[in-house]
């Protein structure tokens, strides 16, 4: 696109380029007809060359003084003339070129075309985010750096100036440009070879549908990771063959299900979500009845997942920007709701969810709650990120957070793909199952372990990928002796092991490693550092296998 | 008809017909070829070579270089004019004919582009 940018600048130039032409011509020929006279009185007629040497410095103001002779009076009259002419034509030329640099259209060229040259410089994979938000500024806070590049396209200027002050490192490329327009993907670099995937996580599912089929016309082989709120986009994406929709009211409505029926499935689903690896009395679900107040997407899920679970509730339906409209408040609790939650049974229930859109009615419906029946267990969903303090001020029990739920679950399946596969096999198995393993990860690795995820390849285990070469049978209970002493254990526990498309749940210790396994790896910090020890150091690996007795 | 096509029509003609009156005479002897005639040839040839600037087309890019290249001939025979003149302090057989026929040269450029203009005129239609 270099080309359209010469363009405009020669479109531009052409009158003043005109403008100096014809004032130099004419002062350099006016000099030339003028009878001059030399030194010794003589009369003399100016060359072309001298007049066009006299012109060129006299115009652009440099001024050396009169050659080859002193001026007559004819000549000086003409010249003075010619000042003014040949000096507005020079400066008419240089004020056009400042205001080209400052125009509108040459600096959106030049600005889209470094973001293009920077796009197509990018050497690692990357993802392009279209819509800069809360949601997409914390995916692209964990994601941006470590294994992945963003790139991200945003129609809003605002947006873009905001993102650019975040100052994010490495940079962030962000242009402005209307994300369902292709022909801002491709300067976007879809068509680029390391380019993984598409994210579009819109409020409107209209348009995240037409993204998701535009950047499907144009690579087939990205990843697009999309948004569906309701079941229908979700039926059309997966018509479209996109495996990555993401519904976060979905999400919301399994670990509802699973809180309820299997806490500790529920438990370690969350615990890949950071929180901590132990069932606190607040997370346990109530036994009773459930009141949801809000029908819209978000009550729909939780009663889907109730209805999965077995339990009794009612729903509420509540409009919330109605509400506002006719009572002119966002703080709910006149005499007329609180007998409509006696009504719905609130002295009677175990728990209530308040699933509007508006968090300060959520917030005031859990107090009213609360005030009628004190050991009620409150639930919120908070649409937006800025009113968490508020939030956990209130000591509501559980919150859900529509955008952080989102966030996380994008990030989950773009840069911890295992832990995203882990969650989806342990949600097919049973509470007890789930309860061992719990158990069992806080005997070997305490209350608060982490998880990492790492191929056998030769880039993260160099050691053990030459030995595997070689032919040896290494097992994973041989990774988990300690390198002081190999009669000890690593606190590491191997939670999935993934091989091409096979994947072993708690996989056997028995089991012969390969290369490009992919393991799931659940220790601390320490004793991580040690596993990565011992697979990329041969000294290190050979005691461990007891090769050398050192 | 608009004003653009007429004046950058006419300049385009103008700087071959004014290229072929320096041109037109004996190459040899330098009193058949005006200065003026010269001076006015590059200058038209110049205003020729702006008027083509910004077309965005196969064919503005091939008039525009054929503008540039006799803009590049002139200007050169200017300057051998102008350094025979002053440096050698006398215009030779040599020079004179290097004048002259550097001219020749910016006349075909100059008829090239004025046969593609035409070309373009009768292809469209309208």
């Amino acid at each position: 696109m270099n080309e359209q940018i010469i363009w405009i600048v020669l479109k531009r130039l052409r009158t003043p380029f005109l403008v100096i032409i014809v004032t130099f011509a004419i002062s350099i020929l006016g000099l030339v007809l003028i009878q001059g006279t030399d030194n010794n009185g003589n009369p003399y007629q100016m060359t072309f060359f001298d007049a066009f040497y006299f012109v060129t410095y006299m115009a652009s103001t440099i001024g050396f003084g009169e050659a080859p002779y002193t001026f007559n009076y004819e000549q000086r009259m003409w010249v003075s003339f010619a000042i003014y002419f040949t000096v507005i034509g020079w400066f008419y030329g240089i004020g056009a070129i400042v205001s080209l640099v400052q125009d509108e259209a040459l600096k959106k060229a030049l600005s889209r075309n470094s973001f293009r040259n920077y796009v197509k410089h990018i050497n690692k994979p990357f993802y392009i985010i279209l819509g800069y938000n809360s949601i997409t500024k914390s995916i692209i806070d964990r994601l941006n750096g470590r294994d992945y590049r963003v790139v991200v396209l945003d129609k809003d200027e605002e947006k873009i100036d905001e993102l650019v002050l975040e100052n994010f490192y490495p940079n962030v490329p962000a242009f402005i440009g209307d994300a369902t327009n292709q022909k801002m993907l491709k300067i976007a670099g879809i068509h680029q070879k390391n380019c993984v995937g598409i994210i579009s996580l819109f409020e409107d599912d209209m348009v995240n549908s037409k993204i998701a089929t535009i950047s499907k016309l144009l690579n087939k082989k990205i990843d697009i990771i999309v948004k569906a709120t309701s079941q229908q986009q979700l039926e059309h994406f997966k018509s479209m063959d996109l495996k990555h929709v993401k519904n976060p009211f979905d999400i919301i409505s399994k670990r509802i299900y699973y809180g309820i029926t299997a806490p500790h499935i529920w438990l370690l689903e969350m615990w890949m979500y950071g929180h901590i690896l132990k069932l606190k009395k607040r997370d346990h679900f109530p036994q009773g009845k459930y009141i949801i107040y809000g029908n819209g997407r978000m009550g729909k899920a939780i009663k889907e997942g109730l209805d999965k679970a077995g339990v009794e509730y009612v729903i509420k339906d509540f409009d919330s920007q109605k509400y506002i409209e006719e009572k002119n408040t966002t703080i709910f609790g006149d005499d007329d709701d609180m007998k409509a939650l006696l009504q719905l049974g609130v002295k009677e229930s175990a728990c209530i969810i308040a699933a509007t859109q508006n968090d300060l009615l959520n917030l005031t419906i859990l107090n009213k709650a609360k005030q009628l029946n004190p050991n009620i267990f409150t639930m919120a969903r908070e649409n937006e990120l800025d009113d968490l303090n508020i939030f956990q001020a209130s000591k509501i029990n559980k919150i859900y957070i529509v955008e952080k739920i989102l966030a996380d679950a994008t990030y989950n399946y773009i840069a911890r793909p295992l832990a995203d596969l882990f969650i989806q096999k342990l949600r097919k198995k049973d509470d007890e199952w789930a309860e061992i393993i719990v158990h069992m990860l806080n005997n070997i690795t305490g209350m608060n372990p982490m998880y990492f995820e790492t191929q056998l390849n030769n880039e993260n285990a160099y050691a053990l990928t030459l030995q595997l070469q070689e032919g040896e049978k290494i097992t994973l209970a041989d990774l988990r002796r300690s390198r002081a002493d190999r009669n000890e254990l690593l606190h590491v526990v191997f939670l999935l092991l993934k091989r091409g498309d096979e994947v072993y749940l708690m996989p056997d210790s028995r089991m012969k490693l390969e290369i490009d396994d992919e393991l799931l790896i659940v220790s601390d910090e320490e004793n991580y550092d040690d596993f990565e020890y011992i697979v990329n150091n041969i000294y290190e690996l050979e005691y461990v296998l007891g090769y050398t007795n050192s | 008809m608009n004003m653009h096509k007429i004046m950058s029509g006419s300049f385009f003609i103008l700087a071959m017909t004014v290229n072929f009156g320096f041109f037109y005479g004996d190459p040899t002897v330098l009193s058949e070829h005006s200065s003026y005639e010269l001076f006015a040839a590059i200058i038209v040839n110049l205003i020729a070579t702006v008027l083509k600037l910004g077309d965005r087309t196969q064919l503005g890019a091939v008039l525009l270089a054929t503008s540039i290249v006799a803009d590049i001939q002139l200007i050169a025979s200017a300057t051998v004019w102008a350094f025979a003149t002053y440096v050698m302090s006398s215009v030779g057989t040599e020079a004179i004919t290097a004048i002259i026929s550097l001219s020749g040269g910016a006349l075909l450029a100059n008829i090239v582009s004025v046969i593609l203009f035409i070309g373009d005129t009768l292809k469209s239609k309208r």
